[in-house]
C-alpha cells in the first residue's frame, strides 16, 4: 500500500495557503527592506565630498585614556615596557597596549570606524594608503621636522600633509663573514663600490669554489623591498612623487644588472631571507656577504651558531665612487587615525617615544626584553641618533663591533625619497615575480624594467 | 452561572470584535514572530553584506572618500585580466590533484577503519584527524623546512636513491602539487570521519549475503559499498569542491602564491585586490567566484540526483 505524505491542506487545516504565502512574502520583504536600508550604509557614490583634512593640535589636557595598537613580539614587550616611563611624566594618561595583527585589522578597522584605536604602528610603505582615515600631524611635527631624517618625513608624507609620526630609521647595510674572508685573504674594508664587491665575491669564490658569495633574495616580497634599498641609495624609487612611474631609467637598469651579474657569475646564493637554505648558507661560510637592513644583524645574534661572532656590518659599497653608502630598506611609523577617541593623547604618547630623551631610550637602550638594547634598527630623529652616545651597546654577535656607529653613520647617508605608492604590495606579483625571472635567466634587465613597467600601469597606477 | 459559563461568554463576546482575521493573524503569525530574530540577524549579516558587496563591485572605492561608479569596469578588468583566469586555472589544478586522490583514499582507509578485524581502529580515528584540528600556520612551518631544496629531509631521502634535488616549493612544476600534499595531508582525516558515517549507515547482512553468494572483497567494494555511500561521496565532493575554490590559509602560507603566482588560488587572488584597499575589484572578483562555486555545486548536485 502506498503512503502518501500529508498534504499541506491536511495537515494544517485552518491555514489558508494565500494568506501564509503573504505572510511569508512581508516577513522577506520585511528582511530584504532592513537589508537595503543598511545597504544605504556603505559608501556614497559619486556625489560626496573628501574627508576634511584637518590638522591634529596639541590637547588641552593632558588627560584621559588612550588604545595603542602594536605588533606582537619582541617589539610589543619593549614598547609595554617603556609606558611606565611615559607614565612618570603623564600620570593621568591610562594606556591601554593591545597586541594586534595590524596587517589584517587595521583596514576593516579604519574603513567601518568601529573600536578605533587611539594610535598604531605601521609599516612606512603602508602610511600613504591610509592617509584619508589619519590626521595630518604637520603642525604637531612641526618642532621636530628639522631634526628627522628626511627619508621618514617624505614617506609619511602626501600632499603636503604629513601623516606618520616617523620611527625607526633602518638603514641598508653590507654584513659580511669577517673570518671567513680573512682566510680568503680578502679585506672587507677595501669594499667601496658596487664592483669591488663583485671582485670580492669573484676573490672569494675562488678561494672556496662551492661558495655563492652574495645574498640573491629569493622571495619576490623581499625582493622587491630590497631592489627599493638599491634604489634608495641612487635617490629614487618605483614612482616619483607625483606617483608617476619611474622603473624605465639608467638607475634602475644599473642595480638589476649588478643582481643578473651575480647570478650569471654564479656569485650568488638564492635563497628565501632566513629560510633553511639561508641559514645553512650562511652558517656554513657559503654565502659572506648580505646587503640588508640593519635588521639582519638579528640572525647573527639568534640564528647562525656556527658563525656567531664571525660577522661585522659596514655600510653598503657605492655605486659610483663618493656616492650615498645606505638606502632604507623598511622602517616603521606610529599613525593616529581620524576616529580616535583621544588623538592629542595619542600624539603626546607618541611624542614621548620618539622625541622626549626619556623615551626613545627607553625603546632602544637596555631593557628586560634586549638586555643590551634593541640594535635592529636606530631614530630617525637627529639627537636620538647620535654617534658619540649610544643607546644601545656593542654587539657580541657581531664581534663585539659598534653597530650604533656603523647604523648611525649610514642612516645618515640615506637619500631623501617619496610617498610609497598604495599599490606597492600589489607590484610584488609583476616586478617581484619578474625580479626572480631574471635570477632564473629567463628575463633580462630591459625586459623586467619594460615588462614590469607595462603591467603594473595596467593594473595598478590606472586603476587608483 | 458557573466561572467557566461567565468566561466562555466573555470570549463569545470578545470573538465578533476582533474577527476571524485577527485570530487567524495571531495563530499563523507567531510562527514568524519566532522566526523574526533569525531573520533579522540574517538580514544583517548576510542579506547586506551580500547587496553591499554587490553595490561596492560597480564601483571604485579604496576604503575612504567617494566610491566612483564604474558601472562594468570592474568585471570586463578581471574577464580579460590573465590574473584571474589565471588564478582560476591553478584552483582547477588543484581541485584535479586533490578531489579524486581524496575521495579514493579516504573511502578506502574507511573501510578499512569500518572493518571489525582492524585493531586499534579508535586509535588510528583519531591519529587522521589529527592533521585536521593542527593549526595551518604550525603545519606549513614544517612543509616549509622538509620540502626545502637544498636542506629539506624530502630531498635527502630522494637523493639517496640518486635522485636530483627537486624545487618543490620553488618551482611553478612542483608547487602546486607539494601545496596539495599539504590540503590532502591536512583535511583527508575529515573526509575519512564524514565517509566512515555513510558506511556505518550500511546493513551488515548485505555483505553476509554477498559473501554467502561468493563476492570478493573487492566486488563486495564495487557494488555495494560504493552505490550506498554514492551520496556521502557526493556531500564529500561538493564540500571539498567549495574549499578547493576558497582556498587561501594554505598557499598565503607556505608560498604566498609563488612562485610566478603558480600558486595563487582563487580565494588568494581575491584576497591581494582587498589587501591593496582595491574594493571594487575584490568584491566584482568575489561575486565571479560565487558564480563559478555555485555552478559547480549545482553541477554535482544534478548529477547525483540524475543517479538516482
Amino acid at each position: 500500500m502506498h503512503q502518501h505524505p500529508p498534504a499541506r491542506s491536511e495537515a494544517k487545516p485552518n491555514a489558508p495557503r494565500p494568506f501564509r504565502r503573504h505572510l511569508r512574502f512581508g516577513a522577506f520583504g520585511l528582511a530584504a527592506l532592513v537589508a537595503i536600508g543598511l545597504t544605504a550604509c556603505g559608501p556614497a557614490i559619486g556625489s560626496g565630498e573628501a574627508a576634511d583634512p584637518s590638522k591634529l593640535q596639541l590637547p588641552a589636557e593632558p588627560k584621559g585614556e588612550i588604545t595603542i595598537w602594536d605588533r606582537s613580539g619582541d617589539l610589543y614587550g619593549v614598547f609595554d615596557a617603556a609606558i611606565a616611563k611615559f607614565n612618570e611624566k603623564y600620570p593621568d594618561i591610562t594606556v591601554h597596549h593591545e597586541a594586534v595583527d595590524i596587517g589584517a585589522k587595521l583596514q576593516n578597522t579604519l574603513i567601518t570606524g568601529t573600536d578605533v584605536p587611539d594610535g598604531v604602528f605601521l609599516d612606512d610603505q603602508l602610511v600613504p594608503g591610509f592617509a584619508d582615515h589619519l590626521w595630518d600631524l604637520s603642525d604637531v611635527l612641526k618642532p621636530y621636522l628639522g631634526d628627522i631624517a628626511q627619508q621618514k618625513v617624505d614617506v609619511n608624507s602626501l600632499d603636503g600633509g604629513i601623516y606618520g609620526v616617523p620611527w625607526d630609521l633602518d638603514p641598508g647595510l653590507l654584513f659580511y663573514n669577517a673570518t671567513a674572508l680573512k682566510a680568503a685573504g680578502i679585506d672587507a674594508e677595501s669594499i667601496k663600490t658596487y664592483d669591488d664587491l663583485l671582485q670580492a665575491a669573484r676573490d672569494y669564490k675562488a678561494f672556496k669554489p662551492d661558495a655563492g658569495p652574495i645574498h640573491l633574495e629569493q622571495s619576490p616580497f623581499l625582493g622587491q623591498l630590497q631592489l627599493e634599498m638599491y634604489a634608495s641609495q641612487l635617490g629614487t624609487s618605483i614612482t616619483d612623487a607625483h606617483g608617476k612611474l619611474r622603473l624605465d631609467s639608467p638607475k634602475y637598469q644599473q642595480i638589476l644588472t649588478f643582481l643578473d651579474t651575480v647570478q650569471k657569475e654564479g656569485l650568488g646564493t638564492r635563497a628565501e631571507y632566513l629560510g633553511p637554505t639561508d641559514i645553512a648558507t650562511l652558517d656554513s661560510a657559503q654565502q659572506v656577504f648580505v646587503p640588508w637592513a640593519q635588521w639582519f644583524g638579528f640572525a647573527p645574534q639568534q640564528l647562525l651558531p656556527e658563525t656567531t661572532g664571525d660577522w661585522r656590518a659596514m655600510p653598503l659599497p657605492a655605486w659610483s665612487d663618493g656616492g650615498p653608502r645606505s638606502g632604507a630598506m623598511g622602517g616603521s611609523s606610529f599613525i593616529i587615525p581620524k576616529d580616535a577617541k583621544n588623538p592629542g593623547l595619542a600624539w603626546l604618547f607618541y611624542e614621548f617615544l620618539a622625541f622626549d630623551p626619556a623615551g626613545y631610550a627607553a625603546v632602544y637602550g637596555p631593557n628586560d626584553i634586549y638586555p643590551n638594547g634593541l640594535n635592529t634598527s636606530i631614530p630617525s630623529y637627529g639627537p636620538a641618533a647620535d654617534p658619540a652616545k649610544p643607546l644601545f651597546g656593542t654587539v657580541d654577535a657581531l664581534g663585539g663591533q659598534d653597530l650604533w656607529k656603523v647604523a648611525v653613520d649610514a642612516g645618515a647617508q640615506i637619500p631623501g625619497g617619496v610617498p610609497t605608492p598604495t599599490w606597492w604590495g600589489g607590484a610584488v606579483d609583476y616586478l617581484g615575480n619578474n625580479i626572480q625571472k631574471m635570477l632564473d635567466g629567463t628575463m633580462t634587465p630591459e625586459e623586467v624594467i619594460s615588462v614590469s613597467t607595462k603591467d603594473i600601469q595596467t593594473n595598478l597606477v590606472d586603476r587608483q | 452561572m458557573t466561572a467557566s459559563s461567565a468566561l466562555g461568554s466573555r470570549a463569545v463576546r470578545r470573538a465578533p470584535q476582533r474577527g476571524p482575521r485577527w485570530s487567524l493573524l495571531r495563530r499563523r503569525g507567531a510562527p514568524y514572530l519566532f522566526i523574526a530574530p533569525f531573520l533579522a540577524i540574517f538580514a544583517l549579516f548576510s542579506v547586506y553584506p551580500l547587496i553591499f558587496t554587490l553595490r561596492l563591485s560597480f564601483t571604485n572605492w579604496h576604503g575612504a572618500g567617494t566610491a566612483e561608479w564604474v558601472g562594468w569596469g570592474n568585471y570586463t578588468y578581471l574577464l580579460t585580466n590573465p590574473g584571474f583566469w589565471s588564478s582560476l586555472g591553478n584552483s582547477a589544478v588543484l581541485w584535479l590533484l586533490i578531489v579524486p586522490v581524496q575521495v579514493v583514499i579516504g573511502l578506502l582507509a574507511a573501510v578499512l577503519l569500518n572493518s571489525a578485524r582492524i585493531r586499534m581502529r579508535g586509535f588510528y580515528r583519531t591519529a587522521f584527524i589529527v592533521p585536521f584540528v593542527t593549526p595551518l600556520v604550525a603545519i606549513a612551518q614544517i612543509w616549509v623546512v622538509v620540502f626545502d631544496q637544498n636542506y629539506g629531509p624530502v630531498n635527502d631521502v630522494l637523493g639517496f636513491f640518486g635522485i636530483p634535488d627537486i624545487g618543490w616549493l620553488t618551482t611553478s612544476e612542483w608547487a602546486k602539487p607539494t601545496l596539495a600534499l599539504l590540503f590532502l595531508w591536512k583535511t583527508t582525516g575529515f573526509a575519512i570521519i564524514i565517509l566512515l558515517s555513510g558506511l556505518q549507515s550500511i546493513d551488515s547482512s548485505l555483505y553476509e549475503a554477498a559473501s554467502l553468494d561468493g563476492a570478493t572483497r573487492t566486488r563486495q567494494l564495487v557494488s555495494i559499498t560504493v552505490p550506498l555511500v554514492r551520496r556521502t561521496l557526493m556531500f564529500l565532493v561538493v564540500l571539498q569542491t567549495l574549499a578547493v575554490f576558497q582556498m587561501f590559509a594554505e598557499p598565503y602560507v607556505v608560498t604566498k602564491g609563488g612562485p610566478y603566482s603558480s600558486t595563487t588560488t582563487a580565494g588568494l587572488f581575491l584576497y591581494n585586490h582587498i589587501t591593496r584597499a582595491d574594493l571594487g575589484t575584490g568584491a566584482a572578483n568575489s561575486f565571479l567566484l560565487v558564480i563559478i562555486v555555485l555552478v559547480l555545486s549545482l553541477f554535482f548536485v544534478r548529477m547525483l540526483r540524475t543517479k538516482d
